[in-house]
């Protein structure tokens, strides 16, 4: 059956699940807890400033099941992001992607910790881009993001949404029904981390 | 073979911004902007019945980004669709997938342009309902519908235009007016305004008939004349309550909806033989079919 199109397609669905799984992070904070992803190899994790947010006892769980705990290096409250570092190295990373090429139709996968599940995913396809989406235009004028028609939870938070290449294209952020999640735009992220860490820990 | 989810995720994204080429911005409503598509490339856009709320100062955002005036040409709230014209010319208009074309199973995106950008949700097509005879063509969908995206496109996968998505008929799914149907209420509203609907002017019910008639004629069941209004063309007709109407211009009546789809636009103002069973007799009658006003 390995003509069967269908199939092809489930098996490279899977490949891609398990190349994003192995860069996704559980972030532990007090009792609550969220997604992150592993952006360089010597232990830099991005997620949403809203899953540290308090800082108790934050501790992060590698894919291996490994729990360090971590520190937060940098933190912005209004773009709803953070850093944070581990003490650890060779790690894996995700491959980033470009979100200024988003296209409506496009695949899209989420993966985080649903309700507590470990490294669940969902996919669907990107609604739209930019900043003149009606749910979220009027929230914060001018701010970009990317409209997801896929089934996001509580606990994806901070995770990776990935294309069809498995590239980090945004940051799983919010939701606004069952069915549709908005993400932090990647090249948001980057800016985010360029000015604040300059280019130290930087992936290349 | 890892190339197949990038080429899946390119056609789907390449068939959005085709169709997309002749998916609009309506706005005719206080509240949010909705989607609508071009019908003919000198300014004919379909779009949803109950997303024109106001009938003056409709603006039309075009896939160029540029905006347009509209006149509301017609409406149809039973298959929610209206037409307007835009004052403008050399749109493009898009290609149509045919009812038959479109399968249970098959992945269809939901298209809309309520922010002047194109934007799009995926789905499977749930059920079909075809109904040649009465020119009802309806898919169900899985898709959602974000908002204002009603009025906008079904779009199937190689960017042909299915049908019209509507939020507005059917609670909890999402409803698609497929190419036939919208074909046959755009060219009625074209032609007259609106949907033109026959009239008798009976009340009926659905009647069991006595099983030996019921197998002579071959239905089981006819409608029963409760009441006829004044002066209406059935009275004119000379049908009497008491009555059972069992076919109308020799399509069989055996429930209400039947009778209903027996008096479409296309019998106005024709005489047309009823058949009834009247004292147990078959008889025929000739109607003349009045128009609903």
């Amino acid at each position: 059956m390995d003509n069967n199109l269908l199939q092809q397609l489930n098996d490279t669905l899977a490949d891609t699940v398990e190349r994003v799984q192995s860069s996704l992070a559980q972030i532990v904070n007090g009792r609550g807890a969220g997604a992150g992803t592993i952006w360089h190899p010597d232990g830099l994790i991005v997620t949403n400033a809203h899953v540290v947010r308090g800082r108790h006892g934050l501790h992060v769980v590698l894919p291996g099941g490994q729990r360090l705990p971590a520190a937060v290096i940098a933190y912005d409250e209004p773009l709803d992001l953070a850093a944070l570092s581990v003490e650890a190295a060779g790690l894996p990373t995700i491959a980033v992607g470009d979100s200024r090429q988003v296209r409506p139709g496009q695949w899209v996968m989420a993966v985080g910790h649903p309700w507590g599940v470990i490294g669940a995913v969902t996919s669907g396809v990107v609604i739209g881009a930019g900043a003149q989406l009606p749910e979220v235009g009027q929230m914060q004028p001018g701010r970009e993001w990317i409209a997801l028609d896929l089934h996001m939870r509580p606990g994806h938070s901070g995770g990776p949404v990935v294309d069809s290449a498995g590239r980090l294209i945004g940051i799983n952020t919010m939701i606004t029904g069952p069915d549709v999640g908005f993400a932090i735009p990647v090249h948001v992220v980057k800016a985010f981390l360029k000015e604040r860490l300059g280019t130290q820990k930087m992936a290349v | 073979m890892s190339d197949i989810l990038q080429t899946l995720s390119d056609a789907m994204a390449d068939a959005v911004q085709q169709a997309g080429r002749s998916i609009v911005r309506v706005e005719a409503r206080r509240r949010m902007p909705a989607s609508g598509f071009v019908w003919s490339a000198d300014g004919l856009i379909v779009t949803a019945h109950h997303v024109v709320e106001h009938e003056e100062n409709i603006r039309i955002g075009l896939p160029d980004g540029s905006q347009t005036k509209a006149a509301l040409v017609g409406r149809d709230p039973n298959t929610d669709l209206a037409v307007l014209r835009a004052e403008t010319g050399g749109l493009t208009v898009p290609a149509w997938a045919e009812a038959d074309a479109v399968r249970v199973g098959h992945l269809a995106l939901a298209v809309g342009r309520p922010s002047g950008q194109l934007q799009a949700t995926l789905g499977v097509v749930s059920a079909l309902s075809h109904s040649p005879n009465e020119n009802h063509f309806f898919a169900q969908t899985d898709v959602v519908m974000y908002p204002g995206f009603s009025g906008g496109a079904l779009v199937s996968a190689s960017g042909q235009i299915i049908g019209l998505n509507t939020s507005a008929l059917m609670r909890g799914a999402s409803l698609t007016v497929q190419t036939p149907t919208l074909r046959f209420v755009v060219e009625s509203l074209l032609r007259h305004g609106r949907m033109r609907r026959g009239y008798l002017g009976v009340g009926v019910q659905p009647a069991r008939l006595p099983k030996a008639l019921a197998e002579q004629i071959g239905q089981k069941s006819g409608v029963l004349v409760m009441s006829v209004e004044p002066d209406s063309p059935a009275e004119r007709g000379g049908l009497f309550m008491g009555d059972t109407i069992l076919a109308v211009d020799g399509q069989t009546i055996e429930n209400g909806e039947d009778l209903v789809s027996s008096l479409g636009g296309g019998r106005i103002g024709q005489s047309v033989p009823v058949r009834i069973l009247r004292g147990g007799q078959v008889q025929e009658l000739q109607i003349t079919i009045g128009e609903r006003g």
